[in-house]
């Protein structure tokens, strides 16, 4: 059973790198269940796990929100490469957040970056996918937790 | 401690020893010295008395050759002066003697017999002149002469008997006063001989000593190296605290592990603590701490009331984060001659056991649930069950789409508790009813967690990750449920029917509308349902009463649910505050058996549902007080209120007038789903009551919104 530490955990990761990098902390709505497949936003960054629990951790965006943030972040490049690797980054900070909390009991992928809205991110039968929205100012993405 | 105090005691020994040694060498140097001076004085006196022995001689001789020279008419000057001199040089030497008064009986001897011979020569040496006279025939004795010639002659003739026995005196002073040296001198050989035993044996006793000294030290090492290995080795964090609650200067290694930091000496306990654990614990901790220090506490009891016997707290994980120990704190007084000298503080690191513990527990509660579980469901109708899984599905798929609203402010935040509140009291009460207990313990809790929320100042985000945690946990133990209840029907059925009894798989994506499709609820099922719950609550509650049910089949199948959701919280409601006691209902002259009537029937046009118990009733006045206790209305809005606006406030949301919250009643949100569920469907409530006698809920439901729920 996903403690309420351990998904803390990859919400701290995300947040903290708004923080960081934006210097504006993002925070997060009202948490639910996913019912069916999730909607993705134009960017996701994914990492798998395994050991301890199985599963992914993924974070999808919209791109106005890349947009703001890159702007935020004073870049000028608005490229699709250069949103990618944000999200990439992202992705980064969550597992980097994971490692640093869960040591060797979790054995967590290299991000890998998906982009477009009509992805098919594998999920396990069993697994419980959690969906925590991140605001940001204006702006809405998805933390979604699918471990077992 | 001990050994530094050996330590200090060898010292002083051997310091003593030391000074003891010293002490006998200046008293042995002290009394030679004396002794020294007085062999000196003695060999002086001895001296001179063995000079003073030749001078009776010396002096008898001189006044014979002066005789023989007046005799002779010789010159006699130069051997009057040498007597004169001799004489003088005597009584000299005689008074030195005297003067060292080594042996004054000897000398006061050859003193007296002295005193007697010097009368004799006094006229001699008091002679001065010429003693001849000269003439022209030659020189003779003149008269002075003469006389002076007889003087020497008499003093001649006492010499020569005097002298022997002066001499004999004088040789006795001296024979005593060498008697006196030699003892002089055996005594300072004996000082000297004990002298330097005595500092032999002192030397020894120093040796010894220093030798012990060294053995203790040597123990000493040997046990503080064992002591360092020890404190190094325990896996408990060992230190001790100071009256002014800091550590002091020796802790055991481990601690460094326990609390990621080393710099332990001279720490407040309360720093050491601090960022560790909230606040209030921390708090709590140091008043502990400081009752600890109090003479008069007792240890044990103190151990009974320790706050800190499983402590949790965040640490660093050594590769930059955080990670949550438990930490067991036991604290042992140490005790002095003036009363608590330190607090011995043991820290032992209780994560593995209490995760055990709670993984143990866990498991026993599962076991417990499925029991539990296994026997509801074995009471209860399989069809029954499946038609609650169903709703329950429902209900939290319901859950799950209030969780899902986008919510960014506090406001947007609160607004989604009433309707979690709601729709969980509303799985409970039908999970109770269908004795689900693992069911509804677990919707209970979630409840609580909604409670917790809603008392909160300021909500966000963060704040419903554990519900959705517990939501999802309880989905699964749905899952459970639904799993076994197909077991059950397959066990019942036989190898036959295994085939058909598979019920539908709960998922919440999943979840089927209750209304739409129900298989198994039926006007019937109903009916059991609430004679169930009935008896359950009789049970729980110690109450008596008797549920009269009439009218159930007329209740359309898109009312079903609505009136299920009002007949269960009613009948929590009525079993809970309505029906007395049996012992007050006697003592009321009510009859032992309270009764409680549900009554449906279908009006023209509509429905009307009648609940009646002959209970307690309710009093205006104690709903207005329970508004005011808790804060939902002030003294003079409360005052302000009619009796039909005071019963009003039992349909508010969250309002109780109990103070403690039960799996049955408390939480203020039954009769607020009542209202919500009538009102929801374009119906109507009203409520009547006499206290002491009965309290009646009138329910009209529209004729239309029965198609419409169908729909």
């Amino acid at each position: 059973m996903l403690r309420e530490e351990e998904l803390k955990t990859f919400v701290d990761g995300t947040t903290r790198y708004f923080e960081v990098a934006a210097q504006q902390p993002a925070t997060i709505g009202s948490p639910y269940l996913l019912e069916g497949d999730v909607t993705v936003h134009d960017y996701t960054g994914v990492i798998s796990i395994s050991g301890k629990r199985e599963g992914v951790v993924y974070f999808t965006a919209p791109r106005a929100m890349l947009t703001v943030l890159l702007m935020k972040m004073q870049e000028s490049d608005f490229s699709h490469e250069n949103m990618r690797d944000l999200v990439g980054e992202v992705t980064n900070t969550i597992s980097g957040n994971a490692r640093k909390d869960f040591g060797h009991d979790f054995v967590i992928s290299v991000p890998s970056v998906l982009t477009g809205e009509k992805l098919q991110i594998p999920h396990k039968a069993g697994m419980r996918s959690f969906v925590i929205p991140i605001n940001w100012r204006s702006h809405s993405a998805k933390l979604v937790v699918s471990l077992t | 401690m001990q050994f530094s105090r050996s330590d200090r005691n060898g010292r002083l020994l051997i310091a003593g020893a030391a000074a003891a040694i010293a002490a006998v060498m200046v008293l042995v140097l002290i009394a030679g010295f004396r002794l020294a001076t007085e062999i000196r004085a003695s060999v002086a006196a001895l001296q001179g008395t063995s000079v003073l022995q030749t001078y009776p001689a010396v002096i008898s001789q001189q006044l014979t050759a002066l005789r023989q020279r007046l005799q002779t008419l010789e010159y006699t000057g130069h051997v009057h002066r040498e007597l004169t001199r001799t004489v003088r040089n005597f009584n000299l030497r005689l008074a030195a003697v005297e003067r060292r008064n080594l042996d004054p009986a000897a000398i006061r001897h050859a003193e007296s017999l002295w005193r007697h011979y010097a009368p004799q020569l006094a006229p001699v040496l008091a002679f001065s002149g010429e003693p001849y006279d000269d003439t022209d025939t030659g020189s003779s004795l003149s008269a002075r002469g003469r006389k002076y010639y007889d003087q020497v002659r008499q003093a001649g003739i006492f010499a020569q008997t005097s002298a022997p026995v002066l001499h004999g005196a004088l040789a006795a002073v001296s024979a005593a006063l060498q008697a006196r040296t030699s003892a002089a001198a055996a005594r300072l050989r004996t000082l000297l001989l004990a002298g330097v035993l005595a500092v032999v044996l002192l030397a020894l006793a120093a040796a010894y000593l220093q030798l012990s000294r060294a053995r203790q030290q040597r123990a000493a090492r040997e046990a503080q190296d064992q002591t360092r290995d020890i404190l190094k080795t325990v896996r408990e964090g060992f230190f001790l605290l100071d009256a002014d609650y800091r550590i002091g200067a020796v802790w055991s290694q481990a601690l460094t592990h326990l609390f990621g930091r080393s710099d332990f000496k001279g720490l407040a306990f309360e720093e050491l603590l601090r960022d560790k654990v909230p606040a209030d614990t921390l708090a709590t901790a140091v008043k502990y701490i400081k009752l600890l220090w109090g003479e008069r506490a007792r240890e044990n009891l103190m151990k009974s009331i320790n706050p800190l016997g499983q402590l949790e707290v965040s640490v660093d994980n050594g590769r930059g984060g955080k990670e949550s120990r438990f930490l067991q704190f036991d604290f042992h007084r140490v005790m002095g001659p003036k009363g608590v000298k330190h607090v011995l503080c043991a820290v032992g690191d209780i994560t593995s056991s209490v995760l055990l513990a709670r993984e143990l527990q866990e498991a026993q509660e599962n076991a417990h649930s499925q029991l539990d579980m296994m026997i509801g469901m074995l009471r209860a109708d399989p069809l029954q069950v499946s038609a609650f899984l169903d709703s329950a599905a429902a209900g939290l798929k319901h859950v799950n789409t209030i969780m899902k609203e986008p919510a960014r402010t506090d406001a947007e935040f609160r607004k989604k508790l009433a309707g979690l509140s709601r729709e969980l009291h509303s799985i409970k009460g039908e999970a109770a009813a269908l004795s689900l207990m693992s069911v509804a313990e677990r919707v209970h809790r979630l409840e609580d967690m909604v409670a917790e929320l809603t008392a909160k100042s300021e909500l966000t985000g963060n704040d419903f990750l554990p519900v959705v945690l517990k939501l999802d946990e309880l989905l699964a133990h749905l899952r459970g449920v639904r799993e076994m209840t197909a077991r059950l029907v397959s066990l019942k059925e036989g190898p036959a029917g295994a085939g058909t009894a598979s019920l539908p798989q709960l998922r919440i994506g999943e979840a089927r509308e209750p209304q739409a499709e129900r298989p198994g609820r039926s006007c019937a099922d109903l009916g059991a349902l609430l004679e169930q719950l009935a008896g359950k609550l009789a049970l729980d509650h110690g109450k008596r009463f008797a549920l009269k049910l009439t009218g159930l089949t007329e209740v359309p199948a898109g009312y079903l649910e609505t009136v299920k959701d009002c007949a269960i919280q009613m009948l929590r409601n009525a079993a809970v505050h309505g029906i007395e006691p049996c012992e007050a209902r006697r003592a009321a002259a009510k009859p032992e058996i309270g009764e409680v009537c549900l009554q449906f029937r279908r009006l023209d046009p509509g429905y009307e549902l009648v609940f009646q118990d002959d209970g307690a009733g309710l009093s205006p006045e104690a709903l207005k007080e329970a508004a005011v206790r808790k804060n939902v209305l002030t003294a003079e809005e409360a005052a302000a209120l009619d009796n039909r606006a005071a019963l009003a406030l039992i349909f508010r949301p969250g309002f109780s007038t109990r103070e403690s919250v039960s799996m049955d009643a408390g939480r203020g949100t039954g009769m607020d789903l009542v209202a919500r569920s009538v009102y929801g469907l374009g119906g109507k409530i009203g409520v009547s009551t006499n206290p002491g006698r009965f309290t009646r809920f009138k329910i009209t439901l529209p004729a239309a919104g029965a198609a419409a729920a169908v729909a």
